[in-house]
Order: structure tokens, then C-alpha cells, then sequence
């Protein structure tokens, strides 16, 4: 009975193991890039209406008189090429007004020194 | 839809697979050690590792296949 058991335990281990390997294939998540982007999106979409049902069954929404309900749960939108381009941008603009902003700022802190000395 | 715009959706598009492989190799590095081998790290690093590696090999492949075109089927009845 002891090895019966043993195999029993083996076997279910395996069931389990091998369940968890095929569900992770059967979403994507094995193969191609597009479809890891779109399990990712999926994973995006699911998210507030998830986090909308677990406070509300926790028992956190407030009910006030003005609302019934809490406002809306954050939408996750994300494009990092976007965020790269946009912060790439910034501190390329940055950089070539940085000459002209560091004059002017010369010569203004000059002439408060010079008033000061006056 | 705009060339120059194709490099970022491929950008895009490996980080999120990157992320999901990463996520899906930890994940069933946990299962794995958990299960089989009595909770050690060493299978949740090499899940996270596998994971990794099949991302680097899938945006490998997307940046060096310039011809060919991600699109959808659609049946005209």
C-alpha cells in the first residue's frame, strides 16, 4: 500500500504539473511575440474589472450621497516606445534651450549681484 | 501604417512578451518546485531563465524579419 500510495502521489503531482504546462500553452504564453502582447492586453483588460469586483467584496466601496458608485478603476494603457520617444524628446529640447536659459540666467543673477553691491 | 512607426511596434511588442514569458517562467518555476523538487529556488530561476530566453529568441526573430507582415485573416464571403 505504501507504493500504491507513492505512485497515487506521483501521479497527481504529474496531473497537476502537466495541467499547469498546458494551461500556460493554452494562453499564449509559450508562443509567438504577438501572442504574448496579446495575452499581456488581455491580461490589461481584465485587470479593472477584477480589481472593481474584489472591492466591492472586500466591502470597500463608499457610498456617499452625491455617488453610488467609487470612480472608475484606472484603465492600464501602456506603450513603452511611446514613453521612450516622448522622454527622449524632452531632454532633447531641454538640452538645446539649456545654453540660452543658462545666459540669461548669468546675466540676471549679475545684475541682482550688482544692485545688492550698489 | 506608417514604416518608421513599425520599429516601435515591434519594440512594444517584445517588451510585453518579454514580460509575459518572464511571468509564465516564474510562474511554473513555482508549480515545478512546489511539486517536484521540495521547494528549492534553483527551478523558479531556471523557469524565469527558459522564459527569458524564448523572449530573446522571439524578438530576434521580429526585428530580423523585415517582410513579413503581422495581419489578421479576414474571410470575404
Amino acid at each position: 500500500t505504501g507504493a500504491a500510495f507513492a505512485s497515487f502521489r506521483f501521479v497527481i503531482k504529474g496531473s497537476l504539473a502537466g495541467a499547469a504546462v498546458y494551461v500556460a500553452y493554452d494562453q499564449g504564453l509559450l508562443g509567438s511575440g504577438t501572442q504574448g502582447a496579446e495575452a499581456l492586453k488581455k491580461a490589461q483588460a481584465a485587470l479593472p474589472p477584477a480589481i472593481q469586483e474584489w472591492t466591492s467584496y472586500m466591502g470597500w466601496e463608499v457610498r456617499t450621497v452625491q455617488m453610488n458608485t467609487l470612480p472608475p478603476t484606472p484603465k492600464f494603457d501602456f506603450s513603452p516606445s511611446d514613453f521612450w520617444n516622448k522622454g527622449v524628446q524632452t531632454v532633447m529640447s531641454a538640452l538645446s534651450v539649456a545654453p540660452t536659459r543658462a545666459c540669461d540666467y548669468t546675466v540676471e543673477g549679475w545684475k541682482y549681484v550688482k544692485d545688492l553691491v550698489k | 501604417m506608417a514604416s518608421e512607426g513599425e520599429l516601435g511596434r515591434k519594440w512594444d511588442r517584445c517588451l510585453a512578451d518579454s514580460a509575459v514569458k518572464l511571468g509564465a517562467g516564474f510562474g511554473l518555476g513555482i508549480v515545478f518546485s512546489v511539486i517536484f523538487f521540495k521547494r528549492k529556488t534553483w527551478p523558479i530561476a531556471f523557469g524565469s531563465g527558459m522564459g527569458l530566453g524564448m523572449a530573446y529568441s522571439n524578438c530576434q526573430h521580429d526585428f530580423q524579419s523585415p517582410y513579413l507582415l503581422h495581419g489578421k485573416y479576414v474571410k470575404v464571403s
